[in-house]
């Protein structure tokens, strides 16, 4: 037998090149985990009876991570008694904001360790319904129409359309946030001023933040009229709806009637509605983008705004607590945070956002989606089914880090102690303005809003004028529409 | 005559006995040797070169993670040539890496000498604490930072304004924002260079020290002649180490500026980040990588090789 010593040369060689191989034969393409494209009529067979939960059925539900609190505990062990079969595991996601959480889970996804079903806000809803990622619920639906209608005669049929693509829906919402005016009431009183109409114009706007503006001798600002977060929703972009403009051009998806014919028959708002939106082409420099631009860079050059910042918008929230800042835009998810910071009710309230050309609000969802690559989408599809029940929903929506859909929940119950004295101003945006939104968010969602906030800045830190900053922002969308 | 033959004869099994016995145990403390970095190695195989080869490998492709991935050559590397954004993003992590890795050796050498010279334990320790506790702050302290140099709002313009100097535009100018994540990359990373260099004085040899003395050295040239070349081997480490870190500056500037405004604080690694994690351009974001580990090899070989001009080794 001839011995043959383990030199630390030839251990190397060896350790390395079967490292190598093994990690090249993980770059091959094949070997690469790929999402089953599942489109809309082959899932119709699949979906024929009941589901049925076997013992040993597993399921990975992924969520935000801030969302987890006492709510969702309360919600999810409602569901795994319902369900004591299942092996349910539930994955917070932690993400800067919804571009970043989507971006998490579809590397998780990419990784070969896809969840099941996530929930996903309109930021993501066409990035997963486009890039064939997302399961379409439409026959779900319609086998558990019974069960369902309840929630859709609770939900406004806006928020169900933001979930829809192409003709399909993706989502059932079961949150969503409108960006109104907060305003510190007792910073209005304190300077001669009484809460603003429903109807108020941008040029009301305009004077109120220049009459709460407060700066000191040397002219520097000590109390600022209004305030922003750079990023997509209730950013500047809600000015851009008010003057009849958008980002991107909009239109409406053909389709829907099967929806909005069983849940929605005879309703007011949902007329018209079909199936989700569109949009297809940039229009950053359109001149109504430039002149709500504008329109902001007046105010921080006057010194009724502060610096814009990037971000989720907490510093916001501790300037308005704070009372540096009176006016910001916000959505029902403030309440609990500025309740926190110590203002009672009696010290803000909210309003509609000014009326320009026109007062078109916008709103951003949020609701579970399937993916197309789950172990068990029956299973999944209950967790969404239990998910926008009342029960359910109560058991999540404790406390008021983001708005319910169900229209029954928003109630004096909820918001009586805690505040806005308005609070129904939060559902009052959908149903008193039915021409309201969802934010522009197409599959090429997140290097949209990269450019967005990219040029916004820009044109806040006084770099570029809104003109310069918009005409090249417009080119890069091009660019990046252009690529399909 | 053969009593001795047969001695040795004898003997000579019993060497070679022996000499098996060694070449054997010579194997099992080879095998043990191996067994015992086989954590630290499988790691490296795992977490380290692994990586790199998947980069290498998806550098090649074209993959948006929906999609099979496409094979496309070198198109990624040649990409990047084009891209206005990724060219901002190297020249203002080179500027980032100059400036602040200067910085933290400059400022973390200037505390430890003034630190050295203090006779009193207690103020010495105190002092050690205070610069070594931003180090461990992590990335939350970023979100502090943040707020503090809020133009309007933040603390560090207030008191600007009550010494007389007009507020200062942080985080909203593009000239302003890239000294800003330079100072608190500087103020973060102190501590660790600190510790460095008061370890390395406190290893100086007294007679150096006194036969320094004696030869009338003093202040600056005593600094300069013998201090400084001393310690030179831990400046070179922290030097490397520093350049090393710095080329991937990500967290602090992502905070801060989300690298803004426009692309003025905008590194390699967040240009990597929004290709593969926002964008899903794997195969991008990959051949960055590649180009930034390149940098990173690059950079830290030539700084070994300047260091022999410099450097001195006792």
């Amino acid at each position: 037998m001839v011995e043959k010593r383990l030199t630390r040369r030839s251990f190397m060689n060896r350790a390395g090149l079967a490292a190598a191989g093994a990690v090249l034969a993980s770059c091959a393409p094949q070997a690469t985990p790929q999402p089953a494209a599942v489109p809309a009529e082959a899932t119709k067979a699949a979906i024929a009876a009941p589901t049925v939960i076997t013992k040993g059925t597993k399921l990975r539900v992924a969520l935000f991570a801030s969302q987890v609190g006492e709510g969702f505990t309360a919600e999810a062990a409602g569901f795994k008694k319902k369900f004591p079969e299942m092996d349910v595991e539930f994955v917070p996601v932690s993400g800067v904001d919804w571009e970043e959480y989507i971006g998490k889970i579809i590397t998780q996804i990419a990784a070969g360790n896809p969840v099941d079903c996530c929930l996903i806000a309109t930021e993501g809803t066409q990035v997963f319904a486009g890039q064939n990622i997302g399961v379409p619920f439409d026959d779900y639906v319609k086998r558990d129409q019974e069960e369902l209608k309840e929630f859709f005669a609770d939900v406004h049929p806006a928020l169900v359309e933001s979930m829809m693509y192409e003709g399909n829906l993706y989502q059932l919402p079961t949150q969503f946030n409108a960006p109104n005016i907060y305003y510190r009431s007792d910073q209005l009183e304190e300077a001669g001023l009484s809460r603003p109409s429903e109807t108020w114009t941008k040029d009301d706007f305009y004077e109120i933040v220049k009459k709460l503006t407060k700066k000191d001798s040397s002219g520097k600002t000590t109390q600022f009229g209004f305030g922003w977060t750079n990023r997509l929703w209730g950013s500047w972009t809600p000015w851009m709806f008010v003057n009849n403009s958008n980002l991107l051009s909009e239109e409406l998806a053909p389709g829907g009637e099967w929806l909005w014919d069983t849940f929605y028959a005879g309703v007011d708002a949902a007329k018209g509605r079909k199936g989700g939106w569109r949009w297809l082409k940039p229009q950053a420099n359109a001149e109504a983008n430039v002149e709500a631009l504008e329109f902001m860079v007046e105010m921080v050059k006057e010194g009724y705004t502060p610096a814009i910042e990037l971000g989720k918008g907490e510093s916001l929230e501790g300037f308005f607590t704070s009372g540096s800042l009176s006016m910001v835009p916000a959505g029902g998810f403030w309440v609990d945070g500025v309740n926190a910071s110590g203002l009672t009710k009696e010290q803000f309230d909210v309003q509609f956002w000014p009326k320009w050309k026109s007062q078109r609000h916008q709103f951003g969802g949020a609701g579970y989606a399937i993916l197309s690559g789950a172990q068990d989408k029956d299973a999944a599809w209950e967790w969404v089914k239990y998910d926008v029940s009342k029960p359910a929903m109560e058991a999540f929506y404790q406390t008021n880090t983001t708005t319910p859909t169900r229209r029954s929940m928003m109630n004096d119950a909820r918001y009586g102690a805690s505040g806005p004295k308005h609070w129904q101003v939060f559902y009052d945006t959908l149903d008193k303005y039915p021409d309201t939104a969802p934010i522009p968010a197409p599959k090429q969602a997140n290097p949209m809003t990269n450019l967005l906030t990219k040029y916004t800045s820009l044109v806040m830190s006084l770099e570029k004028t809104p003109k310069q900053g918009l005409d090249e922002m417009q080119v890069d969308l091009e660019k990046l529409f252009a690529q399909g | 005559m053969a009593e001795f033959n047969s001695l040795t004869s004898k003997a000579q099994p019993a060497h070679s006995s022996w000499g098996s016995t060694l070449s054997g145990r010579r194997k099992r403390e080879a095998v043990m040797g191996y067994l015992f970095i086989a954590p630290v190695l499988i790691g490296l195989i795992i977490f380290t070169a692994g990586p790199v080869l998947v980069s290498l490998g998806l550098s090649l492709f074209k993959w948006n993670v929906f999609t099979p991935p496409e094979f496309i050559g070198l198109d990624n590397f040649t990409r990047m040539f084009d891209d206005r954004e990724t060219i901002t993003s190297f020249f203002n992590t080179i500027k980032f890496v100059l400036m602040t890795v200067s910085g933290q050796i400059v400022i973390g050498l200037l505390l430890a000498l003034s630190i050295h010279g203090l006779k009193k334990g207690i103020l010495r320790d105190y002092f050690r604490v205070a610069f070594f506790i931003p180090l461990i702050s992590g990335a939350t302290i970023s979100i502090v930072m943040g707020y503090l140099f809020h133009k309007e709002l933040g603390a560090v313009n207030y008191y600007l304004n009550m010494i007389g100097i007009p507020s200062i535009p942080w985080l909203v100018k593009s000239n302003w924002s890239m000294i800003t994540v330079v100072i608190v990359s500087v103020w973060q990373a102190l501590g660790f260079n600190f510790l460095l260099y008061v370890g390395a004085l406190q290893n100086i040899p007294r007679d150096i020290l006194d036969a320094a003395d004696v030869d009338g050295a003093e202040g600056f040239a005593r600094l300069w002649n013998i201090t400084l070349p001393l310690i030179s081997p831990i400046i070179l480490f922290s030097a490397v180490i520093g350049v090393m870190n710095n080329l991937q500056i990500f967290e602090i500037p992502y905070v801060m500026t989300r690298g803004g405004p426009g692309d003025a604080t905008r590194t390699v690694v967040m240009v990597i980040q929004q290709a593969a994690f926002k964008n899903f351009e794997i195969g991008y974001g990959a051949s960055l990588a590649v180009i930034l580990f390149g940098m990173i090899m690059v950079v830290t070989l030539i700084q070994f090789r300047m260091s022999r001009s410099w450097v001195f080794y006792q």
